[in-house]
């Protein structure tokens, strides 16, 4: 009696040895490249072009990094998923950092992206005049009930001694609308990116528009940092090490102003929405909150706006007892 | 009927906590991903009561949503029943329309109407309002033949009299359909105050997000799910008192 | 003549073949008749092309004077938010209230008229539905098994009640039950299968009245007539 071994006919051989060719093949890349997951805050834009130019330009790929860049948004916490091992590194605010310390996540700061505080508030100056902090009273100021523009604006209005009855905190929206109608005279922009678009549409439009700085009002609260896991640090330093080099080189290269043509049309890739001219003049607002003139390097991590964050997180019952953030903070 | 939906939602919130906590033993993952048990009835302390009132106010947009879509189902059910023209074209833009998300056309009611009552009390309307068109329109354009017979054989039959003969034998149906939709205007109403409205439950579960608050989110689920379990029963039972009324 | 079906063409939408093809028949009197044959033979139907239910594709039903022709049925049901007695008084038109109370107690109903229709037995189901039928204003009327689940006696009194009632009025009783027309149907219209022709035979009943015994013999004559019509 005949039997049949259909697996060892020429034909399954050689499907089985280009299967294994392929595999290898894939395997290979693998193996040249380690595999990085970099969950970002928010939406790809101009607020992530270091992340962008150190991805497109191979400078991650030039230390052995295959890094997927993901973009962020409301309903995503890199801290979380650096916990639950879906990401490698992230980007999260100095208060969704100290919220996690606050409840034992092992989250570490390998560095502090923004060195100012990109958030501010918008204003139109023929109906609003803020020279002081004692200006906000009697005003509607918008703020994002729960997020870091709710704790900062109570912030500056304690320092003005402004209580709750004094001013009225308008609940932000998706649209500006009440901004615009008139509703509220204060509306929170991130500087560098709504500031520079809404601000370019209405001064086109005739209008006058001022922003309400709080650091200019002794207010620093920590923005966008480069997080990981203590385990990871401790476990992998040499890639931490890789990644944090290739990244931080990526921003240097992102805000010098000789690549700056590159880096808008590397963020257009991801941002087709917002015009290049834009994105331009987006670059430019981004620059000085990263790299202030004659400040500290790229990625300096301000122990002092931190500890600051954290008093002002304390005082607001944001969180209920200290973390020491420093030592958190790898130096 | 309203116990039995009381334990129900218990036993099964109690076995996704446990599931929660035993995921947080297995992965060794702190308070922040998953809060312990001490967490969670440290914020329950904390915001139950603040909760509850923010769960009532959205009952209450969910329940005039509800209402309102109640009614306007059975008025375009009622007149979508007839095989005329109008009857088809009701029906075939009832089932064309309800397949378009609402929640993709929120936005725009915010900008249109503000992020008031109004907004949230129509998304929550028109959430609930297509799945009961659709239930009404089917319930209502299917006829009873062994009772209509008679009326049609005797020329008594009326557009009345039809609506109340089918109304009454699918009395069953149409309960199980309104309880059905007391999730959806719930859902709808939720989902308005998460997108955009200033207030009610959503809106907080919208802030503990923001604060990656995941104790804050299980209270407000598991107030949801009890002001919801009870809400459906009673409009289960007062079913079923409409019905035993009604039968005499 | 008093009903008169000529070359009815019928068949049921998706169906190819016909279920009637130059169906004929005819009834010249009043009283009552049976349509009579074996089931699936299209009885039914042709009851509700009668009544004017179901529309045939060709061919025409005349009724004398164009009378009124009701169709009822064994499976009916009244509504379930009323008492069967409430039912009947909104149904039964003002001239007719002595004749329904008449029915109700000659059709032995008067114990159930405060109840649901859902709670009475099958065969007072069937009685208090021929019972709204008899008080609306008709001509002719078909009952479709109408006395289904209703006891023999109780079956025989009913009919015999409704023959001394109704004498001006035609009658078309389908029944499975041979015995039963052949005693009480005047004419018994055997409707036979599709490739039998004539579709529809004629068969003279003993019309059995109150008061009056029926011939033995004439009745097995009959029975015997109809089961080779069929």
């Amino acid at each position: 009696m005949q039997r049949n071994f259909p697996w060892c006919s020429p034909g399954a051989i050689g499907l089985l040895v280009l299967l294994f060719c392929l595999l290898r093949l894939d395997v290979g890349v693998s193996w040249a490249e380690q595999a990085v997951a970099y969950r970002l805050k928010w939406l790809i834009n101009m607020s992530t072009v270091g992340d962008v130019y150190a991805k497109e330009k191979g400078l991650f790929a030039a230390r052995g990094l295959a890094v997927d860049l993901r973009a962020g948004g409301p309903e995503r916490d890199a801290i979380r998923e650096l916990e639950l091992g879906h990401a490698h590194f992230g980007v999260a605010s100095a208060d969704q950092v100290i919220h996690a310390l606050a409840k034992g996540s092992p989250v570490v700061v390998l560095a502090q992206l923004f060195q100012a505080n990109p958030l501010q508030w918008i204003y139109f100056k023929d109906r609003v005049r803020i020279d002081a902090l004692a200006d906000l009273k009697g005003k509607t100021i918008g703020v994002t009930f729960g997020k870091n523009d709710e704790i900062i604006m109570r912030t500056l209005l304690a320092r003005a001694d402004i209580g709750d009855r004094d001013v009225r905190l308008y609940s932000v929206r998706l649209d500006y609308t009440p901004f615009f109608s008139g509703r509220a005279d204060l509306w929170p922009v991130y500087i560098n990116s709504q500031g520079v678009e809404i601000g370019q549409r209405l001064t086109a439009a005739g209008e006058s528009i001022g922003f309400f700085e709080p650091e200019a009002h002794g207010v620093r609260f920590v923005a966008n940092s480069v997080v990981t896991s203590e385990r990871l640090l401790a476990e992998q330093p040499e890639l931490v090490e890789r990644f944090m080099s290739a990244l931080l080189a990526g921003w240097r290269g992102a805000l010098d102003p000789a690549n700056a043509a590159e880096a808008v049309a590397l963020v257009r890739r991801y941002d087709q929405d917002t015009a290049s001219e834009v994105l331009q003049a987006q670059l430019t607002a981004t620059r000085p909150l990263v790299q202030p003139m004659d400040g500290p390097p790229v990625g300096h991590i301000d122990i002092e706006a931190w500890q600051q964050t954290e008093a002002m997180m304390r005082r607001y019952g944001q969180i209920d007892r200290p973390v020491n953030v420093a030592e958190r903070l790898r130096r | 009927m309203l116990l039995r939906r009381i334990y129900q939602f218990m036993m099964i919130y109690g076995l996704g906590v446990l599931c929660l906590l035993a995921l947080k033993m297995v992965a060794d993952l702190s308070d922040y991903v998953i809060p312990g048990l001490d967490t969670l009835w440290h914020t329950f302390r904390e915001v139950a009561w603040r909760y509850t009132l923010d769960v009532w106010d959205t009952l209450r947009v969910a329940m005039i949503g509800q209402v309102l879509s109640i009614g306007l189902a059975l008025l375009v059910g009622i007149v979508g029943r007839q095989a005329t023209w109008f009857g088809s074209f009701i029906k075939v833009a009832a089932y064309n329309v309800q397949a378009y998300p609402i929640v993709a056309i929120a936005p725009i009611i915010f900008i249109l109407l503000g992020d008031g009552f109004l907004s949230r009390l129509l998304i929550a309307a028109m959430i609930c309002y297509f799945p009961l068109l659709l239930s009404v329109v089917g319930i209502m354009s299917q006829p009873i033949p062994d009772i209509e017979h008679f009326y049609r054989q005797t020329g008594r039959m009326r557009w009345q009299l039809e609506v109340k003969i089918r109304a009454f034998e699918n009395l069953s149906k149409l309960t199980t359909v309104i309880v059905g939709s007391a999730t959806l205007a719930m859902a709808g109403t939720i989902v308005a105050e998460f997108i955009a409205a200033g207030a009610g439950i959503g809106y907080s579960i919208r802030i503990a997000l923001y604060q990656s608050d995941l104790a804050k989110i299980l209270v407000a689920l598991f107030m949801i799910g009890i002001t919801l379990s009870v809400y459906q029963g009673v409009l289960e039972r007062a079913g079923h008192w409409v019905k035993q009324v009604w039968s005499g | 003549m008093l009903l008169e079906c000529r070359n009815i063409n019928f068949r049921y939408p998706g169906n190819e073949a016909l279920l009637f093809q130059e169906l004929s028949l005819v009834i010249d009197t009043p009283g009552f008749h049976a349509l009579f044959g074996p089931s699936g033979v299209g009885k039914s139907s042709l009851a509700k092309i009668i009544s004017g239910q179901l529309t045939a594709e060709q061919g025409a039903v005349r009724y004398h004077n164009d009378g009124r022709v009701l169709y009822g049925y064994n499976l009916e049901r009244l509504p379930g938010w009323s008492s069967v007695g409430r039912h009947l008084e909104r149904v039964t038109p003002a001239h007719h209230r002595s004749l329904k109370e008449a029915l109700i107690e000659a059709f032995g109903l008067a114990e159930v008229m405060d109840r649901h229709f859902s709670r009475l037995s099958l065969g007072q189901q069937n009685r208090i539905n021929l019972l709204r039928y008899l008080v609306q204003d008709f001509n002719a009327l078909i009952m479709d098994e109408s006395l289904a689940n209703v006891d023999e006696k109780t079956r025989e009194q009913i009919l015999l009640t409704i023959k001394e009632m109704f004498p001006d009025a035609l009658f078309l009783y389908i029944s499975h039950n041979v015995v039963e027309v052949a005693a009480f149907c005047r004419q018994i219209l055997v409707l036979r299968g599709l490739h039998k022709m004539p579709r529809v035979v004629t068969v003279q009943g003993q019309d059995r009245m109150k008061g009056r015994e029926i011939d033995r013999q004439g009745l097995q004559q009959t029975m015997l007539e109809i089961m080779n019509a069929a």
